[in-house]
């Protein structure tokens, strides 16, 4: 099989598109359990009924693991945004409403968020010992739910066409309380663009009658997550986020 | 030993791991095991040389917990290490905390105080040795192990400081091991720490103060504090301001119970403010106080950089420009809400301050930020207290907070025994169920022990009730009633009694007897049997209408219980009828009380019946009309002042009275003489009551009028009967005969005697379902109670059995001698029609309030045997 159109590329995987399939091929040297375990955790969140691309197979390609399935054709989000800043609202509501939808959502077999937190806040490099047992013991407190939460909520990854808007890349998909899946989104958004942000959390917390206490009970925790992708340009910020203490 | 030796394994060294901490707690519950054992001058001495040990070790721990946690003023955590030491050692010094500290023999109660075994204690950042020093003199005190988990971050300090007690504490005889850390901190240790141990003294941030809920181990945790601290516009202002100032400064505003914001009256306003600037504190302008926002909170939560920092320091990471000696940076705030982030607990230096219009505003604001984060914990008010009592109380009533401090620096106020000498010092706020806690007070001693109460058998004070006048003998009432105008001055006298008693000329006697007095008088005679709440009414209504101040019930138990009801509501027209009507236990324990009588009228009775007994009773039955609903009234308060039993009031009385009130006195004196809550005083009274019965009523039944010792002693028997169950109360045969009457129209007299052998055989068994609960009733004797009655009344048999069942026959024949049937069914009642109600009845009966002091607690499907049995004559 000769794959010729990349459409995009990053660490771990070359996408191309090969028909009406999208074929993510990951690099040569990636362990065949990221492979599997994504089509595994995607195939779960198939099963929720939600829009999602749909997987047809999971092959070898010349030594590389290779996930095939529907390709989603459209404008991202990302995209629209950026063409009509002017109705960012309207599109941040339809991305909090989507959100939500997900949230609604339940898959009992899927991993926990939580373990995967506590696994990268253990990890950490760049925090001393009591700033990881503060994390700790505040992510221990938080209340224990089974939501469905995508991981990487962010505009990049809804596409919308003439059939509807989809959802892609679930790789990071977890069950778990959806405020922490917030908090990260808020994270990624104020890594880019502060205001949109803010107004992306007003939206989620005025829709879901949530307090936005709750969501920012989450922030450290996320940061400290986010931390671990070690990227310079976002350390000053991430570790602000970090540095904070209940009271005693 | 062999045993401690197997459970203390070798020291294992630094606790750093799950394995090493099991095997640390083993050696704790094993020192502990052992420190149960010791006494309180061994306790004493050991809580003594610990506290001197920390006392003198409170400068290098301060230096140290500084130096390590780079947090706070070495002086001020002097003061704090000098507090945990001294002030709780003078609280507790005389505390008794071991074996029995309390014993009352009166009551019969012992008090023993056992320690809960080992105290998991989580000790925060900001109070790294002082929390320590005050966490393990309190566990010394009271006998527990306490194994610490300290923060990571000050866990130097708070090890150096654990060590300190414990050498001393094992130097004075304490177990080794008494005392233990873990080393290394983490998450999980912490959990296994407080999953294991007894109980948890947790203070920390909201997550260590949740896990330790939800370890599954009763928890003492703190919560957050947010302290208002309203200025009132009568407040001495220079010292409110200093107060304030000397608290929030203290240790760099790390307690938790510290000022966070000062709300000042607007009268007051520049005047505060002033005084806050001339003693060093600098006041933000908007451009400063956004970015000291901006710097203090992140997120919402608290920047760590700034906790227990100095002001100038806070101020240099805001990019803020102050003297360095600045005292406390102040942010002039508008919002109480949480998205103001002076609002916040801010642990450091950093004071919000309001203006309040007025005191109302000022209270709204602090119950606002109150909810914003300190729910529980502390409040504070400057007022003039001689003349602002209202706006103390007002601020009492107000806060949601644990402690309410008035004119106090609350850092130094909220640990107790600084400025107020009742509130206990205590390093451990508990901030009841607002924080999450389970404790709203000052956490001590008292919370680390278990007190065993050794609660011993004693019986119920017991009581013997009359009428003041019991006057009795044929032709005593003119005799009996001259007392109301020569002795007691009476002027108008009512009379109650019914149109049969008073067309046949009984009333005239008495009134004759008043006119010679001069006593006005006037009679009421409408009474009907079962007297209505309607007639009753119409009574006292009169008599308010009349006014009198003696009233004078004649006739049997209706005109009796009718006279003291119109008592009750001439005395107390709102009285309301259900709540009297209530059913007890316990006549002393009842929930209603009973309104006092005997303000406007004095009550006499004169029975013209030997049966209820109501002269000398505190009963008295009414039914309302209405409802059909009959309502038992017991109080004494409801015992007639004076009773006056004259024979020549008796003497025509109808054969069917007769026979039937008799057997109703047989009946309240078998009754009487097997309660529960029978006693020697009413004994007496019932034997007699019942042997007179027994011996008189064939010939006050057949003869009348023409016999009258037997009519006499008829009249004695029903008097003393009422005396007996007055006191001691009736049991199951009433309640069933109650309802017996209630449905079947049966009268009450022939109801009891319809069923009474069947209830003397029921309650003899020496085997009964269930005994009736009283002290005094030790264990089922009923059936020897019978068999002495029986030999009282002239029974001899072998054994108690032979005599309970001669008794019975006994019984029966006189029935038989006196016109009544030996069973319900022969007294004319229709199967079908008992066997319809009989459901109803014995749920009725089983609750009715007679069944209370029965011998014999009889479960409801027995009542329905005995009903039926009854019924046929079984």
């Amino acid at each position: 099989m000769e794959l010729k159109n990349l459409i995009s590329t990053s660490e771990t995987v070359d996408v191309f598109k090969d028909g009406k399939m999208a074929i993510k091929l990951f690099k040569e040297g990636c362990p065949k359990t990221m492979a599997l375990y994504e089509a595994l955790t995607h195939s779960r969140v198939e099963a929720t009924g939600l829009r999602v691309p749909v997987i047809h197979e999971v092959s070898v390609i010349k030594n590389r693991w290779a996930i095939h399935m529907d390709l989603i054709e459209g404008k991202t989000l990302a995209d629209v945004m950026k063409d009509d800043p002017a109705n960012m609202e309207k599109y941040v509501d339809q991305m909090v409403d989507i959100q939500i939808e997900i949230h609604s959502k339940s898959v009992p077999k899927l991993s926990k968020l939580k373990d995967k937190l506590i696994r990268q806040i253990n990890l950490l490099d760049t925090v001393d010992d009591a700033v990881k047992y503060e994390l700790l013991t505040r992510l221990d407190s938080m209340p224990k739910h089974t939501k469905l939460c995508h991981g990487n909520f962010m505009p990049e990854n809804i596409i919308m066409n003439d059939e509807g808007v989809y959802v892609v890349d679930w790789v990071a998909a977890r069950q778990g309380n959806a405020s922490a899946d917030v908090g990260r989104t808020y994270l990624l958004l104020s890594l880019k663009n502060p205001e949109m942000a803010e107004m992306y959390l007003n939206k989620f917390c005025e829709k879901t009658n949530t307090s936005k206490k709750y969501v920012q009970d989450w922030l450290p925790i996320v940061a400290a997550f986010q931390l671990t992708e070690n990227n310079p340009a976002e350390k000053d910020l991430l570790m602000k986020w970090v540095n904070v203490v209940a009271y005693e | 030993m062999e045993k401690k030796q197997k459970a203390a394994p070798a020291n294992t060294g630094l606790v750093d791991n799950v394995d090493a901490l099991i095997a640390k707690m083993a050696q704790v519950r094993e020192a502990q095991r052992i420190f149960a054992t010791y006494t309180q001058e061994q306790v004493d001495k050991i809580f003594y040389e610990a506290a001197m040990a920390a006392n003198q070790q409170r400068i290098p721990l301060a230096k140290m917990a500084v130096e390590e946690t780079g947090m706070g003023v070495v002086e001020d955590k002097v003061i704090k290490n000098h507090y945990a030491a001294e002030y709780i050692y003078n609280k507790y010094k005389n505390e008794k905390t071991c074996g029995v500290i309390e014993r009352d023999d009166a009551f019969g109660v012992t008090k023993i105080a056992e320690p809960i075994g080992v105290v998991a204690a989580v000790i925060p950042t900001t109070n790294p040795t002082s929390t320590a020093i005050f966490k393990t003199l309190i566990s010394l005190k009271t006998r527990n192990g306490i194994i610490i988990s300290p923060h990571p971050r000050a866990k130097k300090s708070t090890i150096a400081a654990a060590k300190v007690v414990l050498d001393a504490a094992v130097k004075a005889g304490a177990p080794e091991n008494i005392i233990a850390w873990i080393d290394v901190p983490s998450l999980e240790l912490t959990n296994e720490v407080m999953a294991s141990a007894d109980i948890i003294l947790a203070t920390g941030g909201p997550g260590m103060v949740k896990a330790a809920y939800s370890s599954g181990k009763p928890a003492v945790g703190v919560g957050a504090g947010n302290t208002p601290a309203i200025i009132d516009d009568t407040a001495d202002i220079k010292l409110a301001v200093n107060s304030i100032i000397h608290s929030k400064t203290f240790d760099n505003g790390m307690i938790c119970a510290s000022e966070q914001s000062v709300i000042v009256l607007d009268k007051v306003y520049e005047a505060a403010k002033k005084e806050f600037a001339y003693r060093g504190c600098y006041f933000l302008n908007p451009e400063e106080t956004e970015k000291v926002r901006k710097t203090i909170i992140i997120n919402g939560a608290l920047n760590a950089k700034i906790v227990g920092q100095k002001a100038h320091t806070i101020a240099e990471l805001a990019g803020v420009k102050v003297p360095e000696n600045t005292k406390i940076l102040i942010g002039e705030v508008e919002s109480v809400e949480l998205e103001e982030e002076f609002a916040h607990e801010k642990l450091s230096p950093v004071l919000a301050m309001y203006r309040a219009k007025d005191f109302d505003d000022a209270v709204a604001k602090a119950e606002r930020l109150i909810a914003d984060g300190g729910y529980g914990h502390t409040s504070s008010l400057y007022c003039n207290p001689v003349t602002e009592r209202a706006k103390i109380d007002r601020m009492g009533q107000a806060m949601k907070t644990c402690r309410i401090l008035v004119n106090t620096p609350s850092s130094q106020g909220g640990i107790g025994d600084l400025y107020n000498f009742k509130l206990a010092p205590s390093l451990t706020l508990g901030c009841g169920s607002w924080g999450g806690n389970s404790v709203s007070e000052n956490v001590g001693c008292k919370h680390l022990i278990n007190i065993k109460t050794v609660a011993e058998r004693r019986e119920n004070m017991l009581w013997f009730r009359a009428p003041e006048k019991v006057y009795f003998k044929k032709g005593c009432m003119p005799v009996a009633l001259d007392e109301l105008g020569t002795i007691m001055g009476k002027k108008r006298a009512f009379i109650v009694t019914d149109t049969f008693l008073y067309k046949n000329g009984y009333v005239k006697p008495i009134e004759v007897k008043l006119d010679e007095m001069g006593i006005e008088h006037t009679c009421f005679f409408e009474v009907a049997p079962d007297p209505t709440l309607g007639c009753a009414t119409k009574g006292a209504e009169a008599m308010r209408a009349f006014e009198p101040d003696v009233i004078i019930a004649l006739g049997g138990g209706s005109a009796m219980d009718a006279g003291k009801i119109m008592w009750v509501l001439y005395e107390h027209p709102d009285v309301n009828f259900q709540d009297m009507a209530m059913d007890f236990m316990d006549i002393r324990k009842r929930i209603y009380t009973f309104p006092e009588m005997g303000k406007k009228a004095y009550f006499v009775a004169i029975p013209t019946s030997s049966g209820t007994g109501s002269e000398v009773t505190p009963f008295a039955i009414i039914t309302d009309e209405n409802t059909g609903v009959k309502w038992p009234l017991a109080d004494y308060q409801l015992l007639p002042n004076m009773a006056i039993v004259d024979t020549d009031n008796m003497m025509n009385q109808p054969k069917g009275l007769t026979s039937a009130s008799g057997i109703d006195v047989l009946t309240h004196a078998l009754e009487a003489y097997v309660s529960v809550m029978a006693s020697d005083y009413t004994d007496g009274f019932a034997l007699k009551a019942m042997k007179s019965v027994m011996d008189y009523l064939p010939a006050a039944y057949e003869k009348g009028a023409a016999d009258p010792e037997a009519r006499q002693k008829m009249a004695d028997a029903a008097c003393m009967a009422g005396m007996a169950f007055a006191n001691a109360f009736l049991g199951l045969n009433h309640s069933m005969a109650h309802k017996l009457g209630a449905f079947h129209h049966i009268p009450h007299g022939v109801a009891n005697a319809l069923i009474l052998t069947n209830v003397m055989k029921y309650n003899a068994s020496e085997v009964p379902t269930k005994m009736g609960t009283f002290p005094q009733y030790q264990y089922p004797h009923t059936l020897a109670r019978y068999a002495e009655a029986g030999r009282f009344c002239g029974i001899s048999g072998k054994t108690d059995e032979e005599v309970l069942e001669k008794f019975c026959a006994k019984i029966e024949e006189l029935k038989a001698t006196v016109g009544i049937p030996n069973s319900i069914q022969a007294w004319g009642i229709d199967e079908k029609v008992f066997l319809e109600t009989l459901d109803e009845m014995v749920e009725q009966a089983f609750n009715d309030q007679c069944t209370g002091a029965n011998p014999r607690y009889p479960l409801m499907s027995e009542i329905k045997e005995l009903y039926l049995k009854s019924y046929y004559g079984k």
